[in-house]
């Protein structure tokens, strides 16, 4: 069963580095989703897995076998590596039917005619675009041309599925359908899926683990909720989660093994850590609070309201204090008058210390007036 | 649609001409017909009427100038009288079809596989090979039937010796130097950097997925070739042929310059647009001449719509975008070195040795005989022998030279500015006026100058010239710029059209809004946004024009007036020391300034023919 080993891989473009020295284990039958802003390598890392793109170093292995290792010079072809491949623009041939699409895969694999009719007939029900069969890709909408390249990348039963940004070019209701096709999709083909997004959201809401990289470095590769609760430095904090996580600037001072006394918002704070402190290195440090730690109304904290944005299930509201804007969620319509005295707390055991200068999470935690 | 009601129909008119696009549509589709339809009007008229006395006398029976006649038809078409029709238009049409369809596959094969390995293999040296590549298309068209000739030719055949004989003693026979196939090998290797550009610009914006998802799916190299890459470059693919086809069988300086086969070698060729000039330069068979020229356009017609046809089925292969920049190039891996020499030798061959050969042959007395090397083609002062022309031997101290020379360049530039500003005007029209009958009208008028093959279309202008009303234009320079300009429009009109397309209207708008006239939106902000598109589609109407020689063949007052009708007349009388040394001449004046303008503009002519 195919376990996907990335040993010290690196893409060079002549001098810009599109990825450097990474290193990742895909388990079999994992969701994973390569995140992060667009430029950051994950479509280069991707296709380098998929040996369309030849890396300029390192080592790759797909289930047993070594598809490419720079340096005993071993470079299989993408037709030898076992994997299905979803383009973001789908890349359907203009001047094949639907059904000819499909069937292209397969008939490079050499099945018989009979079985290759009756497996396109099955990926054409299970995509539910039988009435298609017949039609040329440019006579079909958006989200059918998905449908389609879906069968054909999934026909020949591919192990390994790869898929760069699928449904970026679907609106956002299709977006959120095929969503869920894609994540039943997975569970019923029993193969591993590595995808790429640059949409946190997608990433939240389908991956067994999220790999996010940033110019070409990994920053964090764990799993959705971990990547969100526990983010590894600043810029995972702030890439991922929606409304983005507050980062007050604070003064750190360490005081125990678990503890360190903060100052913000003009105030001294305790902070409790659950596990052990990481490494300060000034008294420059980050307090990193999500929206939902911040409650409102009731507090020794005081703000002025900045604005309200009411989407109907919840709203989220941005208070000024002294010139920071802090932004927190409520559940529920709720709107405030503008510029009117509110008073709040930073309540919850998920608040982040990061490290100033290295960016660096050092510790996860709750926070308490001193 | 409520408006429309409401409206005073006054009102309406006025509302409609507020819109600068609505009154250059209503210009152009006036102009347009004046200068397109009109003359061909007078074209199809001339070919059902005589033409003036010499023809009512030699047509006899009682008619008189100006008489409704089918003879012309008739005569040229089914006259078994010593085999007539057969001579003069069966034989030379399926000669000059035969010579098309060779000159097709030679540029598509050529062009085709150059453009490949270009753009989807990893060949060293892209950026020389695809520069030099086109250089052919750049020179006058029959300036590989010069090299082929300069090279080929040899005193086995009476020609005097060819580079080819004086390097290695080798002598070709004859119908590897003169007739139909030297022709067809001509205006292949002519057009294949069309073809290059054409399909190059295809393959670089067609989605490279396409053809990785095929690798994916375990196609084989070839495989993925003929099933996916060609049916989708196939519609670019047989728009090429199209018009390589079109322009080939109408080409008339290639079959000219390479048709000096002796009279009974059983080589005799003569292609169908040499015919049509003799017709009509013989003065009673005009009307035949204007029948040739009408059937070689329904030929290009009929392309344009076979073409059309094609193009426009449900497949649909228009939608070709998508992230073309991550492209994975084909490994040439052993094969690299190999490849690479070969394509350097064949585009050496083809792009730089026929300027050395221009350069020789105009420098030796005696072709081949390199003992007899002189300047004197070039700077001698002496008048010709024999001549009373009062023209010096060494064309660079020619004044009928610099003359011929100044007014090609000044008959350039002005054809180059009409056509270029028409190009971007028209495509502001269609691109403001998008889909509107009148604006597609205008699109398509505009293109259609592009069909009519050249020697057609001079002798549209020579119709029109010769009709009451119109006589002051015979031999006139306005005749010139006028079919000059028409002629070379549709390139300029196609990139400004698409340069046009590219701008979104908000952009225009947001100027409008703040009460920018017109005239500064246009020249302050659209034309510098696409100055590089717009310049080429001034940057080709003026090589064009340079080097143009069918066109302006029939309409010149005297050979003198072109720097290229004096190169085909010295070509004529054998004087192929000079004819040589002009079209060098011709070449190192274009190349010059389209390098110039391509290094201070960005402009370029593949940019113009509509690759990227």
């Amino acid at each position: 069963m195919p376990k996907i080993v990335l040993e010290h891989v690196t893409k060079r473009f002549n001098k810009f580095t599109a990825v450097e020295d990474l290193n990742m284990v895909i388990e079999d039958r994992e969701f994973i989703i390569l995140l992060g802003p667009s430029g950051c390598g994950k479509t280069t890392t991707l296709r380098m897995i998929a040996g369309l793109e030849t890396p300029t170093e390192g080592k790759i292995t797909i289930g047993d076998t070594v598809v490419f290792d720079s340096e005993k010079k071993v470079n299989l072809s993408p037709a030898k590596r076992d994997i299905g491949f979803l383009f973001q623009n789908y890349a359907l041939w203009p001047h094949m039917t639907v059904h000819q699409n499909i069937a292209f895969g397969l008939e490079n694999l050499k099945w018989p005619k009979a079985k290759i009719d009756e497996r396109v007939k099955e990926m054409l029900a299970m995509l539910k675009i039988e009435e298609f069969d017949k039609r040329y890709p440019a006579e079909l909408s958006g989200g059918q041309q998905q449908r389609v390249a879906i069968a054909r990348t999934l026909a020949p039963k591919p192990k390994v599925l790869f898929m760069d940004e699928p449904l970026s070019n679907l609106d956002a209701k299709l977006r959120l359908e095929m969503r869920i096709e894609l994540k039943r999709l997975h569970t019923d083909t029993d193969s591993t899926f590595v995808y790429v997004t640059h949409d946190q959201l997608e990433a939240m809401t389908l991956s067994s683990r999220i790999c996010l990289i940033k110019n070409g470095f990994l920053q964090q590769y764990d799993p959705p909720m971990e990547t969100y609760s526990n983010p590894a430095n600043l810029f995972v904090a702030d890439f991922v989660g929606n409304p983005s996580m507050n980062f007050i600037d604070a003064k750190a001072k360490i005081t125990g093994e678990k503890t360190a006394e903060v100052t913000f918002f003009g105030k001294k704070f305790v902070f409790q850590s659950s596990r052990a402190l990481g490494k300060l290195s000034s008294e420059d440090a980050v307090v990193g609070v999500r929206p939902e730690f911040v409650h409102l109304k009731k507090g020794d904290l005081n703000g002025k309201v900045y604005g309200t944005l009411p989407s109907g299930m919840e709203t989220t509201v941005k208070l000024d204090i002294d010139g920071y804007i802090l932004t927190s969620v409520e559940f529920g319509n709720v709107d405030y008058k503008l510029h009117s005295d509110m008073a709040f707390s930073i309540e919850g055991d998920g608040i982040i210390l990061f490290d100033r200068e290295s960016t660096k999470n050092i510790g996860k935690g709750s926070v308490k007036p001193a | 649609m409520a408006e429309r009601t409401i409206m005073p129909s006054g009102n309406r008119l006025r509302t409609y001409f507020s819109k600068p696009a609505n009154i250059i549509t209503i210009a152009f589709l006036f102009i347009l017909i004046m200068t397109v339809v009109l003359p061909l009007g007078t074209l199809l008229l001339g070919s059902f009427k005589v033409n003036g006395n010499q023809e009512a006398i030699y047509l006899g029976r009682d008619v008189q100038d100006g008489d409704f006649t089918i003879n012309h038809w008739k005569e040229l078409l089914t006259s078994k009288d010593f085999s007539y029709a057969k001579i003069k238009f069966w034989i030379p049409l399926g000669q000059s079809t035969l010579m098309a369809l060779i000159a097709c596959a030679v540029a598509v094969i050529f062009g085709g596989v150059v453009a490949w390995f270009i753009t989807r293999s990893d060949l060293p040296g892209k950026k020389f090979i695809s520069t030099v590549f086109v250089f052919p298309y750049i020179m006058p068209s029959w300036s590989m039937a010069m090299f082929w000739e300069n090279f080929f030719k040899n005193t086995a055949i009476n020609a005097g010796k060819g580079m080819l004989q004086a390097v290695t003693g080798i002598c070709v026979p004859e119908s590897m130097v003169y007739g139909l196939f030297p022709c067809a090998m001509s205006l292949g290797l002519h057009y294949a950097p069309f073809a290059y550009i054409l399909i190059g610009g295809i393959l670089r914006n067609m989605d490279a997925n396409l053809e990785e998802a095929a690798t994916v799916l375990k196609a084989s190299r070839f495989k993925i070739l003929y099933r996916v890459t060609l049916p989708i470059v196939m519609p670019a693919l047989i728009s090429t042929v199209l018009l390589v086809f079109s322009s080939s069988i109408s080409s008339f300086t290639v079959p000219f310059f390479l048709n000096k086969s002796s009279i009974n070698s059983g080589n005799n060729f003569i292609a169908i647009s040499v015919q049509m000039r003799s017709l009509i330069n013989t003065g009673f068979t005009k009307g035949q001449g204007y029948v040739l020229a009408i059937i070689l356009m329904l030929f290009s017609i009929a392309i344009l719509t076979v073409n059309n046809y094609i193009t426009g089925s449900r497949k649909s292969f228009t939608t070709v975008t998508g992230k073309s920049g991550q492209v994975s190039l084909v490994k040439l891996g052993k094969a690299r070195t190999p490849i690479t020499i070969i394509i350097l030798i064949l585009v050496g061959f083809f792009a730089i040795i026929p300027m050395f050969s221009f350069a020789a042959e105009s420098l030796l007395e005696v072709p081949g005989d390199f003992s007899t090397i002189t300047l004197r083609y070039w700077l001698s002062g002496e008048p010709f022998e024999g001549s009373n022309k009062g023209d010096t031997i060494g064309i660079l101290r020619s004044v009928f030279m610099w003359k011929a020379l100044g007014r090609t360049l000044l008959l350039s530039f002005i054809v180059s500015m009409i056509a270029g500003t028409f190009g971007i005007l028209i495509g502001y029209a269609v691109a403001r006026k998008r889909g509107s009958r009148a604006a597609t009208l205008v699109s398509n008028l505009a293109f259609l100058p592009y069909l009519i093959p050249s020697m057609s279309f001079g002798a549209v202008y020579l119709a029109l010239s010769y009709t009451k009303g119109f006589t002051w234009l015979d031999g006139s320079f306005i005749l010139l710029i006028m079919v000059g300009s028409i002629k070379f429009m549709p390139f300029a009109s196609r990139t400004g059209t698409s340069a046009m397309l590219q701008l979104s209207g908000e952009i225009e708008e947001a100027a409008i809004v703040i009460g920018v006239p017109w005239w500064k939106r246009m020249t302050k902000i659209l034309f510098p946004i696409q100055k590089s598109s717009f310049i080429s589609g001034y940057l080709l109407p003026f090589i064009s024009c340079m080097r143009e020689l069918s066109l302006f063949v029939l309409l010149v007052p005297s050979f003198q007036t072109l720097a290229t009708t004096m190169l085909q007349e010295y070509s004529r009388t054998g004087l192929s020391q000079s004819s040589n040394a002009i079209n060098l001449l011709i070449i190192v004046v274009v190349l010059i300034i389209q390098f110039t303008v391509n290094k201070l503009t960005g402009a370029s002519i593949d940019k113009g023919v509509g690759g990227n």
